[in-house]
């Protein structure tokens, strides 16, 4: 009963490109996309779309949604569709209690957004962040991490620019000994994005570093370019140093 | 300074697999280690033109007579997993075989079946 009625929803959604699945906010890779308008809107606008579709093509269990969707928020719907504990409500109930009474933190409502960003003011390369791994996944993910907390440490960051794989293959005999002729390959591919920090305090750009270093995801290697502008002063002639500074254990 | 024979060494810095020939390999690691700087020395002796030639001979001989196993030659990079001298990929210090069966088994990680 559970599994079907969801599925069947999930699917009317889909179909009507209903912008807020239901679910949406309990998984959170799913990006919803109008988290800033008027939260007393969404829920009505959300709900009343799926019952009557629900109603067409299921016509046996409609009546109870089609009746109750309109009137208080997504919980109804759900409700019915969901065993309910006594005491614990569902995540739906308790984000639509979010959207009506209070509101999630921004910080956490930006998990569901893209990053945002600082803007440069004289486009100063400081820092280049290389991050390495053999997965899309950790990559991606990690670089969208060090991009949010380059914006919360002030710092203008731009990328992840996809820099060319490393692609390193062997071909070896299948046996252990002779028979040279079956052979088989393999290969393994190193992806890379980078990361460059704009006209930021040197300090800041070493605390971003540090706490990416404690942060660091697995499977993610980090290579950091750090360069220090100074003024032409008597005490200082040099111009620039560059250092590279974080080279992790798990670099590929 | 005339180099003695190298000293056998207590400890071996070995992790995976053992044999005769591993221990002997490790054993040329640490002598060579050990007598890399005095090895370096003697060889810029002999090479300095501006020293006297009874100690470029001098240093010429000691190099001649000093151990094998201070030559970082004596060297060869064997299998961590069998203990093989031949062909071991350096990325993995792993035997073509033995990287054949880690990578089918998934132990190598980012390394999978290539086909193009």
């Amino acid at each position: 009963m559970f599994s079907y009625t969801s599925r069947s929803l999930f699917g009317v959604s889909k179909h009507l490109k209903v912008s807020v699945p239901f679910r949406a906010l309990s998984t959170p890779s799913q990006p919803t996309p109008e988290q800033n308008n008027i939260p007393s809107q969404d829920p009505t606008e959300t709900s009343t779309p799926p019952a009557p579709a629900h109603a067409a093509s299921t016509s046996s269990a409609a009546s109870t949604p089609a009746d109750a969707a309109p009137a208080p928020a997504p919980v109804a719907p759900i409700e019915a569709e969901k065993y309910s504990a006594p005491g614990v409500k569902e995540w739906s109930e308790r984000l639509g209690a979010f959207d009506e009474e209070n509101r999630l933190p921004r910080s956490v409502q930006a998990i569901y957004l893209r990053p945002l960003r600082r803007k440069a003011e004289h486009g100063l390369p400081v820092c280049n962040l290389q991050l390495r791994s053999y997965s899309v996944r950790n990559v991606e993910f990690f670089a969208d991490f060090a991009i949010r907390a380059a914006y919360y440490l002030n710092l203008p960051v731009s990328g992840p620019v996809p820099l060319p794989r490393i692609t390193e293959r062997w071909t070896v005999p299948r046996s252990n000994f002779v028979h040279k002729k079956s052979q088989e390959n393999f290969e393994r591919i190193t992806l890379r994005r980078l990361i460059q920090i704009k006209d930021g305090n040197p300090r800041s750009v070493q605390a971003w570093l540090a706490f990416l270093r404690k942060h660091a995801f697995y499977g993610v290697g980090m290579k950091a370019n750090v360069w220090e502008h100074d003024s032409l002063g008597m005490i200082a002639p040099f111009f620039c140093i560059a250092s590279t500074i974080a080279i992790l254990t798990s670099f590929p | 300074m005339s180099m003695q024979f190298p000293k056998i060494p207590k400890k071996v810095n070995i992790a995976g697999f053992v044999n005769t020939r591993v221990l002997r390999d490790d054993k040329k690691r640490q002598v060579f280690a050990k007598y890399e700087v005095q090895r370096q020395a003697l060889r810029y002796a002999v090479r300095n033109t501006s020293l006297p030639a009874r100690t470029r001979v001098q240093a010429q001989l000691e190099l001649a007579e000093s151990h094998s196993y201070t030559r970082s030659t004596t060297i060869k990079n064997r299998c961590v997993a069998s203990g093989t001298a031949r062909s071991i990929f350096r990325d993995f210090k792993l035997n073509r075989y033995q990287f054949r069966l880690q990578a089918l088994a998934g132990e190598l990680p980012g390394v999978r079946k290539a086909s193009w």
